[in-house]
């Protein structure tokens, strides 16, 4: 059964699916979807995943459109490196930050990515146009943050707040490999797949708060992390600047 | 060693009691009162998933000196190094299942869930005790944990945003309607931790909100609750409680989406 994959670049929760499809070894037909051109809104996508979210694997019959659980079925059903701990509490503390960096570092991090990158990218189109790409997207939540973002309706408060959590957050994530080699422990395995698509730019986009005098350890995991052959492998399938940026990883380049 | 920070059986608290129930697993309960904010004055600040609490509050799991937080991923802890009645779907689409199952509900009921509960049953009565509650609260990290049982404690629940959590769990509850018309239990053939989480998140609101969770408008649900409600587990669980209501006690729960 062939592995079809619906992703945008190799970033954030596209990023997950490919990058631990890579590490697996498990070879899948890319269909690649263009957040910024609402691919993930069109019809043809909404008969994939009715939600009108990215990414989504269709496996057989099987569809699924949650990112870090998509990312535990690609471990557990296909042969390759395991990419979870056998140790379960190994296991457990893997799954503690991959919650993490979901529900609590990520909102704030991609608001701020939201607000700098993705509603610019997409402003200067006819209002008309934006309303009717709105009035497409079937969630609730996701027809607010497109608002948000494309009428650029975050208030200070709420993108202070923001800067605050990933300031907050980088700091505990550079506590955490202080103690550790990888996310759970001594084993690498999806939390760092996790944390890298989350947090491979953050030297670039929060060059103050993340560097190799101040977060070294979060440097060198990510280092190590852009060194795996599935890591350059997942980055070539990028189409634009915002993958580009991985390079900024390679040693000696700054 | 295994040993529960535990509280009234209900919604994050109710989760890891059933598990050990059905595992019938030996464990120490040492009680935590979450009115009196007891929980707070308990020192885990040598491990980090434990004092960045991601649900804010809930149950923890020692087990041999590790802090097992998280009452979801505290369910597949249990599963996976208990030995007992297999609790995780076997096939690797269950697994998905029941782990998107509790990263929706999670965030979902997680959220709404205790919002409703605290409000009717936890802020009448923080009220008689305010300043030993100022006194704990004021050391309580990060910000917004602190600020959640402030909400509670100022009464700044207005109608209108308990409305508007009324009405956004109408969501998650058809979804969850829907996927029960495909199946008796929610990820796979058999009852799974998946059922757990839903039931402890779940058991309370034909309370809360009866005139969304009914035998009339949602029958697959009243029948599921009333399923595993049956279990000898679930009953053991349930008896724990020391006020008698367990389904009259909350915390704070899970923060709702900051994207508004």
């Amino acid at each position: 059964m062939t592995v079809h994959l619906y992703h945008w670049e190799p970033n954030a929760n596209s990023g997950k699916p490919m990058l631990t499809l890579a590490e697996k070894g498990v070879v899948f037909e890319s269909h690649y979807t263009d957040l910024l051109k609402f691919d993930q809104h069109q019809p043809d996508y909404l008969k994939v995943n009715p939600d009108g979210t990215i990414p989504a694997m269709v496996h057989g019959s099987r569809v699924l459109t949650e990112s870090t659980p998509m990312m535990e079925y690609v471990d557990d059903e296909f042969p390759g490196p395991p990419l979870k701990p056998a140790d379960t509490k190994e296991r457990w503390r893997m799954r503690w930050w991959m919650r993490f960096f979901d529900s609590y570092f990520a909102p704030s991090l991609s608001m701020i990515g939201w607000a700098v990158f993705v509603g610019p990218a997409v402003r200067q189109r006819p209002r008309e146009e934006l309303e009717a790409a709105i009035a497409r997207i079937p969630l609730e939540s996701r027809r607010i943050a497109w608002r948000k973002a494309m009428f650029n309706e975050f208030s200070p408060e709420e993108l202070a707040e923001s800067r605050r959590r990933v300031l907050f957050c980088t700091g505990i994530l550079e506590e955490h490999l202080g103690r550790h080699e990888w996310i759970a422990g001594k084993t690498f395995s999806l939390g760092d797949i996790n944390g890298f698509n989350l947090g491979y730019a953050l030297p670039l986009s929060q060059p103050d708060n993340c560097n190799d005098a101040k977060t070294p350890h979060i440097m060198e995991w990510l280092r190590r992390i852009y060194e795996r052959p599935a890591t350059r492998q997942t980055w070539k399938l990028g189409r634009t600047a915002m993958a580009e940026r991985v390079k900024f990883l390679e040693r000696g380049h700054a | 060693m295994l040993e529960l920070y535990t509280s009234e059986p209900n919604t994050f608290f109710l989760k890891p009691l059933i598990a050990l129930h059905e595992k019938k697993a030996k464990f120490t309960s040492r009680w935590v009162d979450t009115d009196t904010l007891e929980h707070f004055a308990l020192d885990h600040s040598r491990e980090v998933e434990a004092r960045l609490h991601l649900e804010r509050e809930g149950p923890l799991l020692d087990h041999d000196g590790t802090l097992i937080s998280g009452s979801w991923f505290m369910l597949e802890y249990i599963a996976d190094t208990l030995p007992g009645e297999d609790l995780q779907p076997a096939a690797p689409f269950d697994r998905y299942r029941a782990r998107a199952s509790a990263q929706f509900l999670g965030a979902q009921l997680g959220s709404l869930v205790p919002i409703l509960g605290c409000v009717k049953y936890v802020t009448p009565r923080l009220t008689t005790n305010r300043a030993a509650l100022d006194s704990r609260l004021s050391t309580v990290e990060p910000v917004e944990r602190r600020n959640s049982w402030l909400a509670l404690v100022n009464g700044t629940y207005t109608p209108q945003i308990l409305d508007t959590a009324r009405e956004r769990l109408k969501f998650p509850v058809s979804r969850l309607e829907k996927t029960l018309t495909e199946g008796p239990w929610l990820a796979g053939p058999r009852y799974s931790i998946a059922d757990i989480d839903a039931f402890a998140m779940l058991r309370c609101l034909p309370d809360l909100t009866p005139e969304l969770v009914n035998s009339r408008d949602t029958p697959r649900i009243a029948d599921f609750l009333a399923r595993v409600e049956a279990r000898p587990a679930v009953t053991a669980a349930l008896a724990t409680s020391r006020s008698g209501k367990p389904g009259q006690h909350f915390v704070p729960g899970v923060e709702p989406s900051r994207w508004g």
